[in-house]
This record gives structure tokens, C-alpha cells and sequence, in this order.
């Protein structure tokens, strides 16, 4: 088949880019990356980037197709060649780019760095010398994001990562959950705390385009939520993002509604609130902020709270728990129809992508873990 | 000099850095050099997983995986090395999971095993179907956490030889370009394997033997060169791998006929007879027309959805992205594809080479193991012992040694190579010698090998190599990340290491393991041949001689499955 590429091309030296095209003929099963190999090998011999395993298993070929993150190697390029589109092929976001399609991965590494990302064991080693005992279910906890393999798709497509640059970022904070929710790990508190810093979790604005772009279906935007939600069941919640989040709770199950007059002050503080009352009474005049007063209560209260109520009593608190309906998400994400099919059903079709691990399942597997060392 | 180390590793798969780190814990200042970031390493596309008698899912013992192994290895494996390695395999797997590796787990807690081929009880231990992807990760995290420098993207080129020992490496820095020397008292070579020979292989792109290439121009001995793994079930047409894992569980393969025809062949075993015995029957039924497209059908259906999606959703997306079928409704084509070197350079129990200071793990090692033919999940298993060993013997030499010399005209006489690669404007492009080479290869010395096409291979190679001197064009002058430059290289070494290959394979008069000559001499010769071929490069060429088995206590005796 012919295919058409516009490939971003990037000279270091000169800083220039360049847009240039390529018509090549490849076999009809090629991917993205087989055909930038003969682009490479006929065509053009200085086009740059990386490559290896060729099986979506080691990470080094990500970059961007029509501005979305992707495996070059997991891309099939028939559908697109026979629609005649020519895409535009680019170097991943929010690395700087050091040659054509390949970037400078040392930003990323260094956020992989500054989770820990180390088992800190909080168990002695079994007496007889042999392995932890833990059962598969509690195990399959960290599942997701135990399937990262470090290509950065995610992290070129992080919103919040363009607007601050030092965000730990999707993937750092996915390496973090992996630790987190590891049930040999003694220092959970330690990193939800790290965690929970400047640039932490509560930076993440759920854009979800992590979670939307990850080739390996890691789900980064779910393990930042468990994050979340563990921070708060710990009592870690002085950020103003769990506040924030937490003013959302208590006015959802109050009056209903959301009261953003009194978000403000609740997730920022009274002082910083008074700074803003000229911001606030501007919107205000633009009919951007409803009026505090009078105090009124969503006429199906019931309903809101009685829906805090289901999701309350719904299993385990923090990680452990349903951070975000992935129940109804992954029903969604699947072309869910018929009420009585399950999710193994739905994951079992054809087509359908890896089965994640589903919060609340099997979870009474058990633990079997030695006491914890005398600290 | 860009820097020196006590101890310097060359690799960072699974061997390299857990050779790594074994020295770093034994007290040295360790250094690791890759050309690829060390979780984009081969060992990571491991599948099925990795083994040591734990006897959690049934009775088992060192001594049995010990027999199994010479057994695999068709007698022509070091006993005395297997022992060592069945022995301390299990310690390994245990370290591995105190350090955090995610392995699939039992019901009462403990690793989960699953039966593989050849192997006498269920002791693969695995991670579903992605344990390579699981312990390149857990390595890499103990790299980490010990802060071990690593030259990422440092192609290592050429090794220093001064004063008998081995003293440091010549790099291209890819990212930034320009030679870089790199000293170390002692250096592991954990470089993998060089399955890119051949056109339909499961290894990456990175898999073109440059360590072994390196210590072949150092004079070093290769061993066992004609033994290359044919793994059965690498998908049409990619040749990307699908796991033993599969069989493991209990799929089928199945020829156009709709037979389970491996009850011709081991019918005892049937689909989990050992790697050589499988893809020599899959080509059979091929060649005899009971194939579909050249391939046959590994079926997986009866399996059901809950099993494929718990034990093998790597093998199913594999199967999805890059076939199009989903496993649990089509059967899937495969067919044998290179896959492992069996081969490779000569050490002895802790990875010392005959070159002082140099040691070699892992792939591109040759201790050996797995003599003709590996088992299935023995090789993940043999980076980690072997690369643990190879890590405390360099690093305890290391540090009872203090002086590093590396003379200023080996910087010299590399940057002057390697202007000399950049400048040839005459002749051709490496991708038409490295397509002639890989397709050659896989026609003439694949899973069965005929006396008169291994000759007319050994002549390909010669006039390969012809090309290759009369010049390769490095279209890319650059500095930075020259991937151009690195792929011509690595093309020379491939080249040689195929002409160590065939001149080992043609002198091999019987067959053994993965080395099968049907049609001229279909037995094992023990008598002649219970030996290994050692390959050394001298002057311009390969030269052969051969060494004895190390035999402790089991007998050669017909291989059944």
C-alpha cells in the first residue's frame, strides 16, 4: 500500500523545524514505526527517532499522530493509508524535543525519581526466607499500574503539566499509587505526604487525557483519584484540592447544590477569600456568581444525599474503595447495553480492551502478612 | 576519559543490572552503559516467566530442574553450571520478590507456577504474561534507589584491551554525539542476544550481538555458535512472540487438517514438548503442505474468556493489535521464529571471560546453561543468577585491584574509525545487505539445516561481507542522536557473528537441540560431538575448535517428550 507521512522534522543545531512529506509504498500489515523504518532505510537516512522491542512492551517509540500521543509500533497505518490521509507526525509535548521525533526524556525521569519509586518494605522478610504471603486479589489493587512501561504518552498529553511544567505528572504520580497500594510497603504515609505537596496530586485538573492516551491502559487519572482518596482517608487533607474537593461533598449532601460563595473560602482560607472580594463582586455584577442569599435547598435533596449515602456504605474507604464509579465509566467505555451483564461478560467481547482491576471486587481475598517490625 | 568505576557494566537488561547491583552491594562504584534507557531493555518483552523449584504448585526440586535442564539442553549443557543455578534460583526468586516484583500469586498467597515445556513439574513462576516487563521494572527500581550512574544512550563500540586485562569501554553517546571513553577495572558484558540475524524474530531491534561482536575482535572465544532457538509460536507475520505461557495454560496447536498434530511428534508432552521438538514438528507440517500461509493455528478458545483475560491479556492484545484476531474467539497464526542464542561467549561460573577483567552475563554469555536447546523460562532465570554471580566475582577482583590505564590512543584510534565510517560516500545503504542477511539466514540455517545450503550460505556471508568493506553510506553526519551511524554498526557486527554461526553449524556433523541436519545425519553423535564448538576471529576470519562438556552425573540418554 502507499502511504503519506508529514513528518515535523527538528534540527538541533540550527533550531529550525520543518514540515516535510514522505510517500512511501509498505507492506499492508505495516505499523507507524515500519513505515518510519523505510522512510529511514530508502528515503531519508537522518530522520531521528527511537525504537526497540517493536511489541508495545518497552516504551521507546511514543509520539504524536495528528497531535495525539501514540506507540508508533502499536499503530496500524492500513485504515489511515486507505483514506487517503496523510498524517502529520510530531515529537511528544511537554519534553523539550532534542531531533525530529525524538525528545529529552531526563524531566520525566526525574519525577519518576522523586516518587521513591522503591519498595520501602514495612515487613520483615518471612521467617522460612521465602516470598510475602499475599493473596492475587489484594495484589490485583495496583494492577494498572503495574503495567507502565515508562513511554510518556501520558505525560505529552498532560494538561496541567503545560500550564506548570514541575506538576510530578501522570505518569510519576501512577509509579507512586504502584507503591502505595502495595501491601509489603511500610511508608505509605511518608510518600502521601510527599505526595500531597506543591506540585503533587491536587495539581491534576481530571482532564482525563492521560488516562485517554495511555497505550498500556494504566489509567493514570484512576491512580491519581486513589491518591486522593487515600490522602483523605489518612487525614492528609490540608491541600487546598482535597479541601476543595471535600467543600464539594458537604455541599452535595447539605443543600444539594453547589455553594460557590462559600467554596472559595473553604478551600482558600477566609484571608485569601477577602483578598478576591473585588474578583468576586465583578463576577458577581456579570451574573457569573449566583446570589448567597437567601439560603435555599435544592427541591430533590433527598436524592443528593441519598446518593452519598450509597457511595459511603459502597466497600472499602481510600484506594481500596470506588474513587470514581469505575463500575459505570468502564460499563460506558464498553457499549454497555443490557442491565444484567457483568463486567467480565463486557470485558470478554471482541475487541475489548485489557480488564482492569474493578475497586471492590474479590477484595475479601486475604492478606497474609507478618506483624510489622517494632519501629 | 569521561569517567572511571570500579566496576562497569555493558547492558542494562535484566542481566546487566542485576549484575549492577550485586556489585554495588558488594562495595564497588558501578557504572552501567546502554544505548537504550534501561527499561526499554529486550528482557522486558519477556512473556512467560522465569524458573525455580519452589515446589509451590507441586512437588519439585533443584535437582529435578537440574535434569530437565541437561535434558533440554540435548546433553550438550555444563552440569556442573546448572547445578549451581537450579540450586540458587529459588534464593533469587525470593530476593526478587522481597524487593517488590509483581508476580502472580496463589490462593493461600504464594507465587502462583505454571507448567512449561519439557519442564518435569508446573515451575515457571510469572507475572500473567508480562514477567520480563515486571522484573525490568523492579531492577530498574533498585538501580534507582541505589543511585547508580547510567550512561543512557552510550552505544558501547569497542572494549580496551591494555597491559592483559580489560580496562574500559569506547562509546558513541547517541543523544549528544562524540566518543566517549569510559574506564573501569573490571566490565560485565550483558549486551543480549543478536536474533535480528534473521528476518522473523521476536527480538528488538536493539538485539544485534554487540558484546559478543566486541569480544569476538578481542580475540575471545564464542561458544556453541550454531544453537539458535526457534521459538514455536511467533505470530504471522510479524514474528512478534506469543508466550510458552499459551501452551502453558493449555492451548493447542492445530494444522489446516484441524489435527492436534503434536501427538505425532511427543505424544506425551504433545503441545508442551521442549522449544526444538515443537518447531521442528510445525515446520514439518508445513513443508508438507498441512499449513495455512505458512503458519499453524495456536488455538486458545477452550481456554475461555476468564482464563485468557487473567493469565494472558498481554498475548491477547499482542493478538488483537498485531493479528487482528482476539484469542478468545480465533484460533491464531504462528509459526517458528528466532528467538534465543543458546550461544555466545565463553565464560566460567562466575562470568570471568579468558580476558582478565572481562565478564559476560546473560544472552550474550555462554556458561553454559543451555546448551543445545534452552527450556522455556530458563533464561530469564539465568540473568538473574548468573548476572548476580558475574556482579559479586567482578566486583570483588575490582576492588582488590586499584589502577586504571587506559592509553590515549585508544580514544584516538576510535574517533579516527569512526570518521572513517562517516566519510564513505561510495557504495550502499546498510538496509539492503542487513535484508539480504536476514532473509538469507532464516532460508538457509532456520530450523532445519541441509549440508549444501549451509554452504551457499557461508559464500552469501562472504560476498555480505565484501558489501559491507567496500562501504556502507552513513547518510546522517550529525552529532546528535545519529541513530544512522549506530544501525551501520551494528550491521558489521551481525555480519560476523552470522559467518561464526555457519562455520560452527556446517562443522557439526549430527543433530543436537536446536541444530537439526535431517536429511544427513538425523541422530546425536555423542560420540564425536558431546562437545561444544568454540569460535575464535583470527586474522580475517573465524577459526573452530571444540572443548569438552563438564559432566557431573547425568547420563546422555534419548530425548522423549
Amino acid at each position: 500500500m502507499q502511504v503519506g507521512l508529514k513528518v515535523w522534522r527538528f534540527n538541533s543545531r540550527t533550531g529550525e523545524r520543518e514540515l516535510q512529506e514522505y510517500e512511501i509504498a509498505a507492506p499492508e500489515e505495516a505499523t507507524l514505526l515500519d513505515c518510519l523504518d523505510i522512510v529511514k532505510d530508502q528515503h531519508d537516512g537522518t530522520l531521528a527517532y527511537r525504537k526497540s522491542c517493536r511489541m508495545m512492551i518497552c516504551g521507546s517509540c511514543g509520539m504524536r499522530m495528528d497531535g495525539a500521543a501514540v506507540l508508533a509500533c502499536k499503530t496500524r497505518m492500513y485504515d489511515i493509508a486507505q483514506a487517503g490521509h496523510v498524517p502529520v507526525i510530531s515529537a511528544m509535548g511537554n519534553l523539550p524535543i532534542v531531533k525530529d521525533l525524538v525528545v529529552d526524556m531526563e524531566p520525566f525521569w526525574d519525577k519518576f525519581k522523586s516518587v521513591d519509586p522503591f519498595l520501602q518494605p514495612g515487613y520483615e522478610e518471612p521467617p522460612d526466607g521465602k516470598e510475602y504471603r499475599i493473596g492475587q486479589a489484594r495484589m490485583n489493587v495496583i494492577h494498572k499500574e503495574a503495567l507502565c512501561i515508562n513511554c510518556g504518552c501520558c505525560v505529552s498529553e498532560c494538561n496541567s503539566m503545560e500550564a506548570d511544567p514541575r506538576f510530578l505528572g501522570p505518569q510519576a504520580l501512577a509509579k507512586a499509587m504502584r507503591f502505595v497500594g502495595d501491601p509489603r510497603d511500610g511508608n505509605k504515609i511518608a510518600r502521601l505526604e510527599k505526595l500531597n505537596g506543591e506540585h503533587g496530586i491536587w495539581e491534576c485538573t481530571r482532564c482525563y487525557m492521560c488516562t485517554e492516551r495511555c497505550p498500556k491502559g494504566v489509567d493514570p487519572r484512576d491512580a491519581i483519584a486513589k491518591l486522593g482518596a487515600e490522602s483523605m482517608h489518612e487525614g492528609i487533607d490540608r491541600d487546598m484540592g482535597a479541601k476543595h474537593a471535600k467543600w464539594f461533598v458537604v455541599s452535595a449532601k447539605t443543600t444539594g447544590w453547589l455553594r460557590e460563595t462559600e467554596l472559595v473560602p473553604k478551600t482558600q482560607g477566609v484571608i485569601s477569600a477577602i483578598k478576591q472580594t473585588r474578583f468576586a463582586l465583578d463576577l458577581a455584577l456579570k451574573g457569573k456568581v449566583p446570589p448567597p442569599f437567601p439560603p435555599h435547598v435544592a427541591k430533590n435533596v433527598k436524592e443528593s444525599r441519598r446518593l452519598h449515602d450509597l457511595t459511603t456504605q459502597q466497600g472499602p474507604k481510600g484506594y481500596m474503595g470506588i474513587v470514581q464509579g469505575e463500575r459505570a465509566l468502564g460499563k460506558l467505555a464498553h457499549g454497555h447495553t443490557a442491565e444484567d451483564e457483568t463486567l467480565a461478560e463486557i470485558y470478554a467481547r471482541p475487541g475489548a480492551f485489557t480488564r482492569p482491576f474493578i475497586a471492590g471486587e474479590e477484595l475479601e481475598a486475604p492478606v497474609f502478612l507478618e506483624k510489622p517490625p517494632e519501629r | 576519559m569521561e569517567a572511571t568505576h570500579d566496576v562497569l557494566v555493558v547492558g542494562a537488561g535484566c542481566a546487566g543490572m542485576r549484575a549492577a547491583i550485586e556489585a554495588y552491594d558488594a562495595g564497588a562504584n558501578v557504572a552501567v552503559i546502554s544505548k537504550l534507557h534501561p527499561t526499554r531493555s529486550h528482557s522486558g518483552a519477556a512473556e512467560g516467566g522465569i524458573n525455580a523449584a519452589l515446589g509451590n504448585a507441586a512437588e519439585d526440586s533443584p535437582e529435578i530442574h537440574a535434569f530437565d535442564t541437561v535434558k533440554g539442553s540435548d546433553y550438550l549443557g555444563d552440569q556442573d553450571a546448572i547445578e549451581i543455578f537450579t540450586r540458587e534460583a529459588p534464593g533469587d526468586i525470593y530476593q526478587l520478590e522481597h524487593w517488590g516484583a509483581f508476580f502472580s500469586r496463589m490462593v493461600d498467597g504464594r507465587l502462583a507456577q505454571r507448567p512449561f515445556g519439557a519442564a518435569g513439574s508446573p515451575r515457571t513462576v510469572f507475572a500473567a504474561d508480562i514477567t520480563g516487563h515486571v522484573l525490568i521494572q523492579v531492577l530498574y527500581e533498585q538501580l534507582v534507589k541505589r543511585d547508580i550512574t547510567v550512561y543512557e544512550e552510550y552505544f558501547a563500540w569497542k572494549l580496551v584491551e591494555n597491559d592483559g586485562r580489560c580496562q574500559g569501554v569506547i562509546c558513541w553517546d547517541l543523544l549528544n554525539g562524540g566518543i566517549k571513553v569510559v574506564g573501569g577495572k573490571t566490565t560485565i558484558l550483558a549486551t543480549g542476544g543478536q536474533g535480528r540475524i534473521y528476518r522473523t524474530t521476536t527480538n528488538a531491534y536493539a538485539c544485534t550481538g554487540d558484546g559478543a561482536a566486541m569480544a569476538l575482535r578481542m580475540g575471545l572465544p564464542l561458544k556453541d555458535m550454531e544453537f539458535m532457538q526457534f521459538h514455536p509460536t511467533t505470530l504471522y507475520p510479524t514474528g512478534i512472540l506469543l508466550t510458552e505461557g499459551c501452551r502453558g495454560e493449555g492451548a493447542y496447536l492445530i494444522n489446516s487438517e484441524g489435527e492436534r498434530f503434536m501427538k505425532t511428534y511427543a505424544p506425551n508432552a504433545m503441545e508442551l514438548a521442549s522449544r526444538d521438538v515443537v518447531s521442528r514438528a510445525e515446520q514439518t507440517e508445513i513443508d508438507a503442505g498441512r499449513g495455512i500461509n505458512g503458519s499453524v493455528m495456536l488455538d486458545m478458545r477452550h481456554l475461555g474468556a476468564e482464563r485468557i483475560i487473567e493469565r494472558l491479556p498481554g498475548s491477547r492484545e499482542l493478538s488483537m493489535t498485531f493479528a487482528g484476531l482476539d484469542p478468545i474467539y480465533d484460533p491464531i497464526p504462528v509459526r517458528p521464529g528466532a528467538h534465543y542464542h543458546m550461544g555466545g561467549i565463553e565464560t566460567d561460573n562466575d562470568g570471568a571471560t579468558e580476558l582478565t577483567g572481562l565478564y559476560a552475563a546473560g544472552e550474550v554469555a555462554c556458561v553454559s546453561v543451555h546448551g543445545a536447546n534452552r527450556l522455556g523460562g530458563n533464561s530469564l532465570m539465568e540473568t538473574i543468577t548468573f548476572g548476580r554471580r558475574s556482579g559479586r566475582a567482578a566486583a570483588e577482583w575490582a576492588l582488590s585491584n586499584t589502577t586504571i590505564d587506559v592509553p590515549r590512543s585508544a580514544e584516538a584510534d576510535a574517533e579516527r574509525d569512526l570518521r572513517g565510517l562517516l566519510d564513505v560516500t561510495e557504495g550502499e545503504r546498510p538496509w539492503q545487505i542487513r535484508n539480504d542477511l536476514g532473509t538469507s539466514m532464516l532460508d538457509n540455517f532456520g530450523v532445519f539445516r541441509r549440508e549444501e545450503q549451509m554452504a551457499k550460505q557461508i559464500e552469501i556471508i562472504g560476498e555480505l561481507r565484501e558489501r559491507y568493506a567496500r562501504g556502507v553510506i552513513v547518510e546522517d553526519k550529525g552529532e546528535v542522536f545519529n541513530s544512522d551511524l549506530v544501525q551501520a554498526i551494528e550491521l558489521g557486527n551481525m555480519i560476523d557473528l552470522a559467518a561464526c554461526m555457519l562455520q560452527a553449524g556446517i562443522a557439526r556433523k549430527e543433530s543436537r537441540g536446536a541444530h537439526a541436519r535431517p536429511y544427513d545425519y538425523p541422530t546425536r553423535d555423542d560420540e564425536n560431538f558431546m562437545k561444544h564448538s568454540i569460535t575464535r576471529w583470527v586474522g580475517d576470519g573465524p577459526v573452530l575448535s571444540y572443548k569438552d562438556v563438564r559432566y557431573t552425573k547425568y547420563d546422555p540418554m534419548e530425548r522423549k517428550y
